[in-house]
């Protein structure tokens, strides 16, 4: 479960984040909406302690972010990443993109995880050598590989077709059945047809 | 290893990187080497052959002493005295050349340059080290205002000599109106030498007697050139490790995103410390170890190069090899770690959004 009590943030004078608060339960399919600017990619990157809020809490699993010991260990072990432009690195194979984010343990699931998504030929490719559909499928692999508790998309579908687009949403779901909790930012109103729950952001409010 | 993968991944940078290293480790390699080369060959030259070395006295530099070569004649009849000779070190233009080195030397010296042409030199002669040798093709050649018949070539292993002239004592002291520059004097036995030295200056006040080895240390000219190579050669030094020091920084900068990446996907700080750290370690060693084999290379093709007469040398000690490897390696880390190290306590958020500004 995630608890966001009183959250603001500033970028230097600017505040982007006004006094947010609500309730995140496991299992649940987050649509973040608004529009750009209305600071819903700052709010996805404090809930999945990317970034510090400069004010207000947040409680994973009824724990202050701050007390956990190990952040990089929790992230690893307990969230995954989709973001707009994959960002995955280029010097190393999708399968090795994968193997990054992987614990020791899943090491031996990444090939299952590609043939499931449809992209085990694209094993020993760069990202320069495939597609943005590709990239985002091998990026949400990459988000997959530990079974998280929880994914955080931020503008998943951003680069992608309709068509690719959708593949994305499914897989997210399938995710979510499977009892991940999925937080998504988007501008695509099509999240609607997937999520569980709308938090609507205006001006950095919700 | 990913940080082999980094840098194949990225050969534009990897070859920028190494060639920056490259460079900067060349340059202090060659400023270093030649200044060192330069001392090394003119205190080979007085090495050699003598033990104890007689100059003017008050004079800081053999090229102005003029010492009376016939007090030769009492130190040859000294106890544990093995040989002496007298030699005028000049420097005048020789032929078309501008200016070169000028050894004129006694006859009992002549030996020491080996001879691969001709015959040494007699009166009104000179023989042509190998270098300057081949830019003079006459059989004759003018030094100053007079005219000398070639008699014969010769090579040496000091660069200095192989790009000069010799001739006989008599002829070189007529050229600079000296009786001779210094005289050397070789001993029976090392422990027979500080007492030489004490009674060879007891024969004229108008003489500085040393043993080589503490004239090589005291002498003013090397004094100087140490001093100025070392100053060169330690800004050559710096520059070149600021050098290395922020093209590893820049380069670390511009990977912000990559480890942004690597901190979201949960990787830690000593993850990227690590590879950055192997990374850093296998560019800078494998461009130190190239800057050695092309220095080495240039160093010793240096002495062959006409148009420098052999004057140009160089020497390169296992000390400052070694010294240079160290430093290089420890700017290199310097310059990687730290940004990396600033960058690892930023947000992860923040270092991808900066990595994409």
């Amino acid at each position: 479960m995630i608890k966001v009590s009183n959250v603001s943030h500033f970028y230097g004078e600017e505040q982007v984040l006004y006094d947010i608060s609500f309730e995140i339960k496991d299992g649940e399919f987050i649509f973040l909406s608004g529009d750009s600017g209305s600071g819903k990619s700052t709010l996805l990157s404090i809930l999945s302690t990317l970034l510090k809020p400069s004010g207000g809490e947040l409680l994973l699993d009824n724990s202050p972010v701050e007390d956990i010991k190990n952040i990089d260990l929790f992230r690893q072990e307990n969230i995954g990443f989709v973001f707009q432009f994959h960002y995955l690195i280029n010097y190393l194979s999708v399968y090795e993109n994968i193997a990054l984010a992987a614990l020791q343990s899943k090491k031996g699931n990444i090939e299952k995880l590609l043939q499931d998504l449809g992209i085990s030929s694209l094993s020993s490719r760069y990202p320069n050598e495939i597609s943005g559909g590709q990239r985002q499928r091998v990026a949400l692999a990459r988000a997959l590989i530990n079974e998280p508790k929880i994914i955080f998309a931020d503008e998943p579908t951003g680069s992608l077709d309709s068509a690719n687009s959708k593949i994305v949403y499914e897989l997210l779901a399938k995710a979510v059945k499977n009892g991940t909790t999925v937080v998504v930012a988007s501008h695509d109103m099509h999240v609607q047809d997937y999520a569980t729950k709308t938090i609507r952001m205006v001006d950095g409010k919700i | 290893m990913i940080a082999l993968k980094a840098l194949k991944k990225n050969p534009f940078k990897s070859i920028l990187i190494f060639s920056s290293i490259t460079i900067a480790v060349m340059a202090i390699f060659l400023i270093s080497s030649v200044s060192q080369g330069v001392i090394g060959m003119y205190s080979n030259m007085i090495k050699t052959d003598g033990d104890i070395i007689i100059t003017q006295k008050g004079i800081s530099d053999t090229f102005f002493s003029n010492v009376d070569a016939s007090i030769m004649d009492k130190i040859n009849l000294m106890a544990d005295v093995k040989s002496s000779y007298a030699m005028i070190v000049g420097a005048s233009p020789v032929g078309h050349i501008p200016i070169a080195g000028i050894y004129g030397t006694s006859s009992n010296h002549l030996e020491h340059y080996k001879l691969t042409k001709g015959a040494y030199p007699e009166s009104g002669e000179v023989m042509l080290g190998k270098n300057i040798s081949k830019q003079i093709s006459s059989r004759t050649v003018k030094i100053g205002n007079k005219r000398y018949k070639i008699s014969g070539l010769y090579e040496s292993d000091n660069g200095f000599e192989e790009g000069g002239v010799v001739m006989n004592l008599e002829d070189a002291g007529a050229l600079f109106s000296r009786s001779s520059s210094f005289i050397l004097v070789s001993v029976t036995s090392p422990n027979a030498t500080d007492a030489l030295v004490k009674k060879i200056a007891s024969l004229s006040d108008d003489i500085e007697v040393k043993t080589t080895k503490s004239f090589i240390q005291e002498y003013n000219q090397f004094k100087i050139i140490e001093k100025s190579s070392l100053v060169i050669s330690s800004l050559a030094f710096l520059m070149g490790l600021m050098g290395i020091a922020s093209v590893m920084s820049m380069i670390v900068n511009s990977r912000k995103e990559e480890f942004g990446i690597m901190r979201a996907l949960g990787k830690t700080r000593l993850f990227i410390m690590k590879n950055l750290f192997f990374e850093t370690l296998i560019m800078s060693f494998s461009a130190y170890s190239f800057a050695l084999i092309l220095s080495l290379g240039i160093l010793a093709t240096l002495p062959h190069i006409e148009m420098l007469q052999g004057y140009v040398n160089g020497s390169l000690s296992v000390t400052t090899a070694l010294y240079v490897l160290a430093s290089t390696i420890f700017m290199a880390l310097l310059g990687s770690l730290i940004p990396a190290w600033i960058a690892s306590k930023t947000d992860p958020i923040l270092l991808i959004n900066q990595g994409c500004s």
